[in-house]
C-alpha cells in the first residue's frame, strides 16, 4: 500500500469513526435557550409610523402646491401633446417600474441568501 | 418536498420562525457536537454547551449569514470562535492552561485499552492540527472552507492537515507495533 492510499484509509476511517449523536433533547434545549421572538407589536409601530409621516408629507405637499395644481396642469399638457410623447412617457414609466421591482428583488434575493 | 437550509433560513429572517430553526438545529446538531467533542478533548459536557451557545448564537446572527457558503461551514465557524473564546475565558478566570489545549502528550503514555482508537489518537494532536484534520478530513470540508472556518490562510490549513495525518498514521502505526 503506497502512502496515497494509507492516507485516503485513514481518511476514510476518520469518517466512519464520527457516530451519528442522538439528539436527547438537545434541540429543544437549544429552543428553550433562544431570545422570544421580534414583538409584531413593534414592527407594527415602525410601520404605523412610516404610514403616518407618508399621509402627513403628502396632504402638506397637496396643500402647499394649491390642491395640486401643477398636476392636473401637466396631465392636461400632455394630454394636448403628441401621441409620441405619450407613448414615450408611458414605455419610460414601465422602465423605470420594471427596473425598480428587478432591483428589489435581487436585493431580497441576495438577503435571503437562496 | 423537504426544505432546504436556504429555506428554512428564508423562513427565520421573514418570520422569525422558531420551528424552522429547530429543524436547522435537528439537521446539524450531530456534526457540531461531534466537532466541539473532538475540539474539547471529549469534554462532552463541555462541548454540548459551547454547541448550545454556538445555536443560539447562529439564531440571534444569522441575518449575518449571506449564502455564500453553505449553511454547516458558517455554523462550524461559529463553533470554532465559541470554543476558542471559551478557552481563552478559562485560562484567564480558572487559569487552565492554553498548553493543555496546545500541547501533544506523548502517544507511548497513553492507556493500552485506548490505543488502536482513532478518535483518540486525534485528541493528541495539537489543536491547531487537531481543527484542520476533523474539518478536512472528517467532515468533509474544502481546505478553502476550513481556512475560513478557522480564519487562517489556505497554505496554513493545508499544512496542518499534511502534519496531522502524519502524525495520526505514526501515531497509529506505533500504537499497532507494540
Amino acid at each position: 500500500m503506497n502512502e496515497n492510499d494509507e492516507l485516503d484509509l485513514l481518511d476514510r476511517r476518520l469518517r466512519e469513526a464520527v457516530p451519528y449523536i442522538d439528539d436527547a433533547g438537545f434541540t429543544r434545549r437549544v429552543l428553550q435557550a433562544l431570545p422570544a421572538p421580534r414583538r409584531r407589536a413593534v414592527e407594527s409601530f415602525r410601520a404605523m409610523i412610516l404610514l403616518s409621516i407618508t399621509v402627513l408629507g403628502s396632504l402638506l405637499a397637496y396643500f402647499l402646491s394649491d390642491g395640486g395644481r401643477f398636476i392636473s396642469e401637466g396631465l392636461v399638457k400632455l394630454a394636448y401633446g403628441a401621441p409620441i410623447v405619450m407613448f414615450l412617457v408611458a414605455i419610460a414609466s414601465g422602465l423605470v417600474i420594471t427596473g425598480l421591482g428587478m432591483a428589489a428583488a435581487l436585493w431580497k434575493n441576495q438577503e435571503f441568501g437562496s | 418536498m423537504e426544505l432546504t437550509d436556504a429555506d428554512l433560513v428564508a423562513r427565520v429572517l421573514v418570520d422569525d420562525d422558531q420551528h424552522a430553526f429547530g429543524e436547522l438545529v435537528r439537521r446539524h446538531q450531530s456534526a457540531v457536537r461531534g466537532l466541539l467533542r473532538q475540539l474539547t478533548r471529549t469534554d462532552f459536557a463541555l462541548a454540548d454547551d459551547l454547541a448550545q451557545e454556538s445555536f443560539v448564537r447562529a439564531y440571534k446572527h444569522i441575518r449575518s449569514f449571506r449564502g455564500e457558503a453553505k449553511f454547516s461551514t458558517w455554523l462550524y465557524r461559529i463553533a470554532y470562535n465559541v470554543f476558542r473564546e471559551d478557552a481563552r475565558r478559562r485560562k484567564e478566570l480558572v487559569g487552565i492552561n492554553e498548553e493543555q489545549l496546545e500541547a501533544e502528550p506523548d502517544p507511548q503514555t497513553v492507556d493500552p485499552a485506548l490505543r488502536q482508537d482513532l478518535m483518540h489518537a486525534l485528541s493528541l494532536l495539537p489543536l491547531h492540527e487537531r481543527s484542520a484534520v476533523l474539518l478536512c478530513c472528517q467532515n468533509g470540508l474544502s481546505h478553502d472552507e476550513a481556512a475560513r472556518v478557522l480564519e487562517i490562510p489556505l497554505g496554513t490549513v493545508k499544512t496542518n492537515v499534511l502534519r496531522g495525518r502524519e502524525k495520526l498514521k505514526k501515531t497509529l502505526a506505533a500504537w499497532g507495533s507494540n
